[in-house]
C-alpha cells in the first residue's frame, strides 16, 4: 500500500517536473506566460525554502530553543549572551519601515564589521598566503625530485608565474597624465598588461567551457528525465 | 549615531581579526561574536524574504501589470516557508516540493543557459571581432573539443592531442586564474580594511 502511494507521489512529482521543464524551455522561443509562471513559482518556493532553512537550522537552535532557560534563569551568563543577538536581530525588522529604519543600523554595523574582518582574514589566510606559497613552491627543485626531473615542473611554474604577474599587471591602473590630458601607463606596463589580457582571455575561455559543460550536462539530464517519464507512461 | 555604528563595526571587526591571527582568548570572543552575527544574518534573510512579500503585496493591492504572477509568488513563498518552518525540512511534502519544483526548474534554467551561451558567443564574434575575442573563442572551442568525450577519443592519437590541449591550455589558464584570484583577494582585503578603518560605512545610521 505504502509502495503504491510512494510510486504515485513519484509519478506526480515527475509529471510536475516535466511540465515545469517544458515551461522553462519555452523561453527558447521568447519570453512568455508559461516561462514567467514557472520562474515566479520557483522564486516563491525557493525563497520560502530558504526562510525555512534559516528558521530550522539557525534561528530555532541558536535563538528560540535557549529562550526557556533564559526565562528560568535570566541572570545566567549564557542566557545574557542570547539577549544581545535577540535584540539586535529583532531590530532588523525596523529596516522595513523607513521612519525607524535607523534602529536596524546597529545590527547592520555588527554584520558588516564581522563580515569585513572575516573577509580580510579569509583573503589573507585562505587566498593570498596559499597562492603565493604555491607560486613559490613550483620552483622548489628538491621537492620536484632534482634538476633533470624538475625541468618540466620548472617550465610549468615559470609559465604560471608569468601568467599570474601579467594578469595582475593588467589590473594595475596607476597612470601618469599625458600632455593632452589623457591617462597613460608607461610602455613596459602597457605591454605587460597587453600580455596579461591574453592570459585572461585564455582563462575566461576555459572557465566559459566549464560553465558550458555544466549547462550541457543539465540539459542532457532534463531531456533524459523527460524521455524516461514518457517511456514510463507508455510502458516501454 | 553614525559614530556609534562605526564603533560597533570597527570593534567587532578588530576582535574577529585578533581572534583569527592571535587565537587564545580572542578566539573565544571571535566565536561568540561570529555566532551573534550568524543569528543576525539569519534574521536578515527573513527580513529580506518579508520585504519580497511586501513588494509583491504592493503590486497585488494596486493591481499593477503582472499582479497575477505576484499572487503565485506570495502563495508559494508563504506555503513553503510556513510548512518548512513548522513541520521541518525532512517532511515528505517539503521533499516533494524540492523534487517536483526546485530541482527541475533549477536544472532547466541551467540547461537553457547552454543555448544562451552559444548565442552569446556568436554575438561576441559579430559585435567585437578583436584579437582577444578570437583568442577567447579559439580557447573555448579547443578546450571543449579536448574535454568532451567523443567516439574519436578512443583513438590514441586523438587522445594524445586532447591531453596536450588540456595540459597546455590548462597551464596557461591556471596562471591567469591565480592572477585573478590574487587580484580578487587584494580587492577583498582593501574593501575590508576600508570598512574596518571607517572610511566606508555601508551600514548607514542617522
Amino acid at each position: 500500500m505504502l509502495t503504491i502511494a510512494l510510486t504515485s507521489a513519484e509519478i506526480i512529482s515527475l509529471l510536475i517536473g516535466l511540465f515545469l521543464t517544458l515551461m522553462v524551455f519555452s523561453y527558447l522561443i521568447g519570453d512568455n506566460v508559461l516561462f514567467r509562471i514557472a520562474v515566479y513559482l520557483f522564486i516563491g518556493v525557493a525563497s520560502g525554502y530558504a526562510a525555512a532553512v534559516v528558521v530550522q537550522y539557525v534561528l530555532k537552535p541558536k535563538l528560540l530553543d535557549p529562550i526557556p532557560s533564559l526565562l528560568n534563569d535570566p541572570l545566567q551568563l549564557a542566557s545574557l549572551m542570547i539577549i544581545v543577538p535577540f535584540v539586535l536581530s529583532l531590530s532588523l525588522f525596523a529596516k522595513l519601515l523607513p521612519r525607524i529604519s535607523w534602529m536596524g543600523s546597529f545590527a547592520m554595523a555588527l554584520l558588516v564589521g564581522v563580515g569585513a574582518a572575516t573577509a580580510v582574514g579569509g583573503a589573507v589566510v585562505g587566498t593570498l598566503i596559499p597562492q603565493v606559497r604555491a607560486s613559490a613552491g613550483a620552483f622548489d627543485i628538491q621537492a620536484l625530485g632534482g634538476l633533470p626531473k624538475a625541468i618540466p615542473g620548472l617550465v610549468e611554474g615559470t609559465v604560471m608565474l608569468l601568467g599570474t604577474v601579467l594578469t595582475l599587471a593588467y589590473f594595475q591602473f596607476t597612470a601618469k597624465r599625458a600632455a593632452d590630458g589623457s591617462a597613460k601607463r608607461n610602455a613596459i606596463l602597457e605591454f605587460m598588461a597587453w600580455l596579461g589580457r591574453i592570459f585572461i582571455a585564455i582563462t575566461f575561455g576555459v572557465l566559459f567551457a566549464g560553465v558550458y559543460m555544466a549547462a550541457l550536462t543539465a540539459m542532457i539530464e532534463r531531456l533524459s528525465s523527460m524521455i524516461n517519464f514518457i517511456k514510463l507512461v507508455l510502458g516501454l | 549615531m553614525r559614530v556609534i555604528t562605526a564603533v560597533i563595526a570597527i570593534t567587532a571587526g578588530v576582535l574577529v581579526l585578533l581572534g583569527i591571527f592571535f587565537g587564545g582568548v580572542f578566539d573565544v570572543i571571535r566565536l561568540l561574536v561570529t555566532d551573534w552575527t550568524i543569528i543576525i544574518a539569519g534574521m536578515a534573510v527573513l527580513v529580506g524574504v518579508l520585504n519580497l512579500v511586501m513588494v509583491q503585496w504592493g503590486k497585488i493591492s494596486t493591481r499593477q501589470k503582472g499582479w497575477g504572477y505576484s499572487v503565485l509568488l506570495v502563495v508559494s513563498l508563504l506555503g513553503a516557508a510556513l510548512y518548512g518552518s513548522i513541520l521541518g525540512l525532512d517532511n515528505s511534502i517539503m521533499k516533494f516540493t524540492v523534487e517536483a519544483i526546485i530541482i527541475p526548474v533549477e536544472a532547466s534554467l541551467l540547461a537553457i543557459l547552454a543555448v544562451t551561451l552559444v548565442y552569446a558567443s556568436i554575438r561576441l564574434l559579430r559585435r567585437r571581432t578583436d584579437m582577444m575575442s578570437v583568442i577567447f573563442l579559439i580557447t573555448l572551442v579547443l578546450f571543449l573539443l579536448a574535454i568532451m568525450p567523443t567516439p574519436l577519443s578512443l583513438d590514441p592519437n586523438v587522445q594524445f592531442i586532447q591531453n596536450s590541449i588540456i595540459g597546455f591550455v590548462g597551464m596557461i589558464s591556471r596562471g591567469g586564474a591565480r592572477g585573478l584570484l590574487i587580484g580578487v583577494a587584494l580587492g577583498t582585503l582593501l574593501t575590508g580594511l576600508r570598512v574596518l578603518f571607517g572610511i566606508d560605512r555601508p551600514y548607514g545610521g542617522k
